[in-house]
């Protein structure tokens, strides 16, 4: 039969790829292996994330906190019952997935219950308050190792699993997407009073889609804690709510392929940027100030030039370059003045990055890089193509 | 039998009585117009009738069972769709994906098979899809499937708002003023179009116009409001003349 020979096919790639990636990062050191796991694990966060905010579009903010739940559950368990457990331990890893996922899945289910049913952003003070909730209970229980955090057994560092759950995650967004039953998560973002109106359960549709992602980022937080071998409460911090965030919104709110992109990218940067030595500050500034005046005459074009994406196109190559010549300059300039002359630590600007980053984004792309849109070469070269066919019909 | 029936149905919105003691009987296969002047209470009764509002009073039945009060879904399931007057279109879908999505109700496979995308799912898409395609040929947009559907132009727009709302396969066909900013042209295909509705794809329809010629030539029966009470109903003849109805018009031509 066709359909089971590419399915199995597909499946067996799957696992081959994962087991390539952990075959290739044997050989490099632990600092790469990390990286590679943490990559991974954005990816699936992010991924989940964009199931609730972007294709649904429904504002949780509080993504951290299944995450965390997921991790605890899994060292928890490991902590209880692992000593009695006879099986091999990859068993019990795959397991703690299950249950990481399940207990945050039931998390997800009694915190979005009741605030899926309001209209307006009741989700998001209350995903807010969850991340809360749950950081003070972890750090006033014992069983919970309260703020020194939880040491997991067993302690198992298959990066493979955590590449395999990546890649799960995107496959069943992307087959929900590619069929009708993902059309009325995305009915619901445009239109919940029309979706309705077409016999779209609008609660349980918000309700499901806010059951799976949590669920995923419990499943990644049980990978992460087996694969850390140690968790404290500290991992979990309302940043990493707002890192994930990020991703989703750079890559384009309902775009997998967008937020899969965007999550290494994000990862990515600031995590070379711990290496980063010193800034000086006479540079810091020169940037800030080029790129607040980019950004403006960038908004300026999307705004009053009305011509053919290739002129934007060169427009915005201009604003590049003459951005990079201020920059230079504007430093050398400030380097005279005395102020300007001491450094700021690299890696202390990572979350400056962030922030940068969704300022400029909102102020120039406000739906995100990918838009609604699926990466795909065709898309990407689709301004480059002669001329795009006028929709028949259509008035100007 | 009656297909719809509202008895005494009554909302208000603080002191404001939108519709008051309203009540009519529509049987399978009508055509029938639901007129009155601006902020007479005719969409108010659209969402009484389909689960937007709750009565504050009064009974609505449809085929035989109370519906009053039922949650909007629920009611779409039983067998009423409708357009909006402000259209409703889901902007960023395509419009194949607009009128799939309503089809969407009469699924069988589980959401199961969807993530694991299985040959049953893939094929009960393929199926909907086809039947969206038909009913496109239907409203004259199949050559436009593809477009985004805020891309379309006006009066497309309102024709893919009655292809969505048919292909969750109705009895009862609400139309919230379908000719609304359209040229005499495009108002004389769709007076066919309602037509051909009713009578190839058994379905009843209600319809809000403002534009009386479209009206008196579609409906064969006219209910009309003035300040959310009834001021007259009969047939197109009867409606015409009737002095309370000129007056609430006050004086346009009717
Ligand atoms: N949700 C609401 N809250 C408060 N008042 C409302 C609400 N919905 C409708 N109304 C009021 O009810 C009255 C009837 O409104 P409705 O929209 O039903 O009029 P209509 O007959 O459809 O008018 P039009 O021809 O302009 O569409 C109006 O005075 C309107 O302001
Ligand atoms: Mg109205």
């Amino acid at each position: 039969m066709k359909f089971l020979a590419t399915r199995v096919l597909s499946i067996l790639a799957a696992i081959g790829f994962s087991f390539l990636v952990q075959k290739l990062a044997e050989g490099q050191d632990s600092f790469t292996q990390q990286l590679l796991v943490l990559a991974s694990l954005y990816v699936t966060l992010s991924v989940s994330l964009n199931l609730i905010n972007g294709i649904t579009g429904q504002f949780s903010i509080g993504h951290a906190a299944f995450y965390q739940v997921g991790a605890y559950a899994a060292a928890y368990c490991g902590t209880a019952f692992y000593p009695n457990w006879h099986g091999s331990p990859v068993v019990w890893l795959l397991l703690m997935l299950v249950v990481g996922g399940i207990v945050a899945a039931i998390a997800g289910f009694i915190v979005g219950l009741p605030s899926l049913r309001l209209k307006g952003d009741y989700l998001a003070v209350v995903t807010m308050g969850f991340g809360e909730i749950v950081r003070i209970v972890v750090q006033n229980q014992k069983v919970l190792g309260e703020s020194g955090g939880l040491s997991v057994h067993p302690h198992l560092q298959q990066i493979w699993v955590v590449v395999l759950l990546a890649i799960l995650c995107i496959a069943l967004c992307r087959n929900l997407q590619i069929t009708a039953h993902g059309l009325p998560f995305l009915a619901v973002r445009e239109d919940e009073v029309a979706s309705a109106a077409m016999g779209v359960n609008v609660t349980k549709t918000k309700v499901i889609a806010f059951v799976l992602g949590s669920g995923f980022a419990g499943a990644a937080g049980a990978a992460y804690a087996l694969q850390l071998g140690a968790i404290n409460p500290d991992l979990f911090r309302m940043d990493q709510s707002f890192i994930i965030l990020t991703m989703v919104v750079l890559g384009g709110t309902g775009s997998v392929t967008g937020s899969v992109l965007a999550a290494l990218l994000l990862f990515y940067i600031p995590e070379k940027m711990r290496d980063l030595s010193d800034v000086r500050l006479s540079v810091l500034v020169s940037i800030l100030i080029s790129v607040g005046f980019a950004v403006a005459a960038v908004r300026y074009v999307i705004n009053n030039v009305h011509k053919p994406i290739k002129v934007r196109a060169a427009y915005y190559a201009g604003i590049t370059a003459v951005t990079a010549v201020v920059i230079t300059i504007l430093g050398k300039i400030l380097q005279l003045v005395p102020a300007f002359q001491t450094s700021v630590e690299g890696g202390k600007l990572r979350l400056v990055v962030f922030a940068g980053v969704l300022i400029v984004l909102m102020l120039i792309r406000p739906e995100g890089i990918f838009a609604h849109h699926e990466f795909s070469w065709d898309w990407l070269l689709s301004p480059l193509k002669k001329k795009r066919t006028k929709l028949p019909g259509v008035s100007a | 039998m009656n297909l719809l029936k509202l008895d005494k149905a009554t909302i208000k919105f603080g002191g404001l009585i939108a519709v008051n003691e309203v009540s009519f009987e529509i049987n399978k296969g009508d055509l029938f117009g639901l007129i009155g002047p601006n902020g007479a209470g005719k969409t108010t009764c659209f969402n009484l009738i389909t689960g937007v509002y709750k009565p504050t009073s009064g009974q609505i039945s449809f085929d035989g069972r109370d519906i009053t009060g039922t949650p909007a879904n629920k009611i779409a399931n039983l067998g009423i769709a409708r357009t909006f007057q402000n259209i409703r279109l889901f902007k960023s879908m395509s419009v194949l994906e607009n009128v799939v999505t309503a089809g969407y109700l009469r699924h069988k496979t589980s959401m199961a098979s969807a993530f694991f995308y299985l040959p049953s799912a893939i094929k009960e898409n393929e199926q909907l899809k086809e039947e969206a395609m038909k009913l496109l040929e239907v409203v004259d947009l199949a050559h436009v499937a593809d477009v985004r559907s805020c891309d379309l132009a006006y009066g497309m727009q309102r024709r893919l708002e009655i292809a969505r709302a048919m292909a969750t396969q109705p009895q009862l066909l609400l139309l919230d003023e379908p000719a609304a900013g359209m040229n005499p042209q495009e108002k004389e295909e769709l007076n066919a179009m309602v037509k051909k509705i009713r009578d190839h794809h058994n379905m009843t329809v209600l319809l809000i116009e403002h534009d009386m010629r479209f009206v008196m030539s579609l409906c064969e029966k006219i209910f009309v409001l003035d300040h959310g009470e009834e001021i007259c109903f009969g047939p197109p003849e009867k409606v015409r003349n009737d002095p309370k109805v000129i007056a609430a018009y006050l004086g346009e031509a009717v």
